[in-house]
């Protein structure tokens, strides 16, 4: 079937279905055709992908025997690694007591090892542990992280600005002052319902997206930042106020040069409390869809993603064995991202004391 | 400092008050300050000196609730008037806060930020002459000249004073107005800033707020006497200290209260 020295397109374009197969098929040559397939359904479902690839990699391997790794399937994962429960009757189990014979004969010949999988990182949500990963979430939860920067941040900072150096103390402003409290108060889905009813039904945008998952969250971390700028602003000693003006400085040059400045490594630090803590927001972005099964990974915050929470909730409620541990790899991921979001936090902040102190 | 026998006016205030509030603080203040002396204002807590001071460069404005009426009148101008520019007359009257509070920035960057907020240097080296000279009249250049990029904030208290005091008049103030600027600070460090002053009388008028009666003897020509928001008198410093009118000063002067 394969002509001689085929080219990279048409290496690209052949079928490796039935060579896949083929070599499956060959673990067992007594294997009636019912046999065939389910030693077909002891590796991973895109098992003659991997085979094409080694091939890509080297084209030389045509026409010559070469022993590949395949990716078991989640169930023979879990019997390998021995979370499987062998001793149930076999009309209970998922891997049939044919499956587990040829697997246990692979296991003595030292054919079946266990890997890291990589693809963890770079493939995005699958129906099959074993193919799943969290590069679409990751993805998603970047973009909506940044949105949610880009919104929150600039508002926040300014409104703060604004409250505490040039606003009058009045009844307007006070009352401005307990809804900004009370919205820091308010509880996340009904943020949720609000990216909803406004963002999705009003504005049409489209579902699922980071770009309205993030927009959701700044509202969410809108007042966190807020009150963070604000206290800071409030820790300036007012002698450095008294100082610029009476260089003649006006009130728009004080605040610019000197408070805002000052202020800056608190009102980071309360940014990045807000952002991790929109980082691990689940309630908002459920509602408004970013729920969803998702397996692209998106190049902008316009194409659907899922988020690293959102994943976690989804794979936890799935069930496979297999994805126990995908959700402790995402968690371990998303705490992991939490803790260099802090250590950069920490690293500006130190910056900006030492020029200012 | 007398010209043709006249004494030059610089600042000529009429009828001031102020309130806080509901509250009166100064009562009908009428005083004249000599261009090129030191005036220094005393009296006990609370009795509206430093409220007064304030009201020179207009830094009450920042308190919301603070009201002045009155006439203060500098170089035929009354700065209370609602067509006065704070930010050129801030610029032409500096001032010495009690507590030094230097930018927390460097050296250098403290004394050129007034001259870079009014754009009175056009080049590197015009700001760098600007820093100097203005270190050099407040007697703080020698200290600091191998430091200049280093924290203003890194400075002694005495030091942190003469940074402030450089800073005030790196903008060439014509007026200076300090607000008891050595109550913080120790004995030697007193002494220099108080010879400074003496020094910069010859370029600017000096107002001194200050709690120390031995101080204002020492470094002023004039002085006032404030009591419980008012001017109870003002004069010559020799004749207030030696021969006050009032029993007031003269009570408070040796020491009966206050």
């Amino acid at each position: 079937m394969l002509e001689q020295n085929p080219s990279k397109e048409d290496l690209k374009d052949a079928d490796y279905y039935d060579i896949a197969l083929k070599s499956m098929a060959d673990l067992d040559p007594n294997a009636n055709e019912d046999q065939e397939n389910e030693l077909k359904r002891m590796v991973s479902y895109f098992f003659e992908r991997e085979i094409k690839r080694e091939l890509l990699n080297d084209p030389s391997l045509i026409g010559k025997t070469k022993d590949v790794y395949l990716t078991a399937s989640d169930d023979l994962d879990q019997v390998f690694k021995g979370n499987y429960p062998r001793d149930l009757p076999e009309d209970q189990r998922r891997v049939t007591d044919y499956q587990l014979k040829i697997f246990d004969q692979l296991v003595e010949l030292g054919k079946v090892e266990s890997k890291f999988n990589l693809s963890f990182f770079t493939y995005p949500d699958s129906r099959e542990a074993e193919l799943a990963g969290i590069a679409s979430s990751f993805m998603g939860s970047i973009f909506s992280i940044l949105v949610c920067l880009m919104i929150a941040f600039p508002v926040a900072v300014l409104a703060a600005i604004y409250l505490e150096e040039f606003a009058p103390k009045n009844r307007f402003t006070d009352f401005i002052e307990v809804n900004i409290n009370n919205l820091a108060a308010v509880p996340s889905i009904v943020f949720g319902l609000l990216g909803l009813g406004i963002l999705l039904a009003v504005f049409q945008l489209p579902r699922s997206t980071p770009l309205v998952g993030g927009i959701t969250l700044s509202l969410m971390t809108l007042p966190t930042i807020i009150i963070a700028c604000r206290a800071s602003l409030k820790a300036v000693p007012p002698s450095i106020r008294e100082a610029a003006l009476a260089m003649g400085a006006s009130k728009m040059q004080t605040t610019m040069h000197h408070t805002v400045p000052l202020s800056m490594p608190g009102t980071l630090s309360g940014t990045i409390i807000g952002l991790a803590q929109a980082l691990g927001e689940t309630a908002p972005l459920i509602l408004i869809g970013m729920v969803a099964f998702v397996n692209t990974i998106p190049g902008s915050p316009l194409d659907p993603a899922a988020s690293l929470p959102v994943q976690i909730y989804i794979w936890a409620e799935s069930a496979e064995r297999g994805f126990v541990e995908k959700v402790s790899a995402c968690i371990m991921v998303l705490l992991g991202f939490l803790i260099i979001m802090n250590l950069f936090a920490q690293i500006i902040r130190h910056k900006f004391e030492k020029k200012w102190s | 400092m007398k010209k043709n026998g006249v004494k030059m006016i610089k600042i000529n205030s009429k009828n001031v008050d102020v309130f806080y509030g509901k509250k009166q603080a100064l009562f009908n203040i009428n005083l004249d300050i000599e261009e090129n002396q030191v005036t220094a204002l005393i009296g006990p807590s609370g009795c509206g000196k430093s409220t007064y001071l304030r009201c020179l460069n207009r830094m009450n404005d920042v308190i919301d609730i603070c009201r002045v009426k009155g006439q203060i009148i500098i170089n035929d101008f009354d700065i209370n008037d609602k067509s006065c520019d704070v930010v050129r007359l801030r610029e032409k009257i500096g001032m010495v806060f009690q507590k030094p509070n230097p930018f927390p920035k460097t050296i250098y960057e403290n004394i050129s930020y007034g001259p870079t907020i009014h754009g009175m240097a056009q080049s590197k080296n015009e700001m760098d002459e600007i820093v100097e000279t203005s270190l050099k009249k407040a007697a703080l250049w020698e200290e600091v000249k191998d430091r200049l990029h280093e924290p203003g904030t890194g400075l002694s208290g005495g030091q942190q004073q003469r940074l402030c005091i450089a800073r005030a008049i790196s903008v060439k103030p014509e007026v200076i107005l300090m607000d008891e600027p050595c109550s913080a600070l120790d004995p030697i460090a007193t002494a220099q800033i108080e010879e400074l002053i003496d020094e910069l009388k010859k370029d600017h008028t000096i107002i001194i707020v200050t709690h120390s009666m031995a101080q204002a003897a020492r470094v002023s020509q004039n002085t006032g006497f404030f009591h419980l928001g008012e001017l109870i008198e003002h004069g010559s410093t020799d004749k207030i200290f030696k021969n006050p009118e009032n029993k007031k000063t003269q009570d408070y002067i040796t020491g009966r209260f206050g």
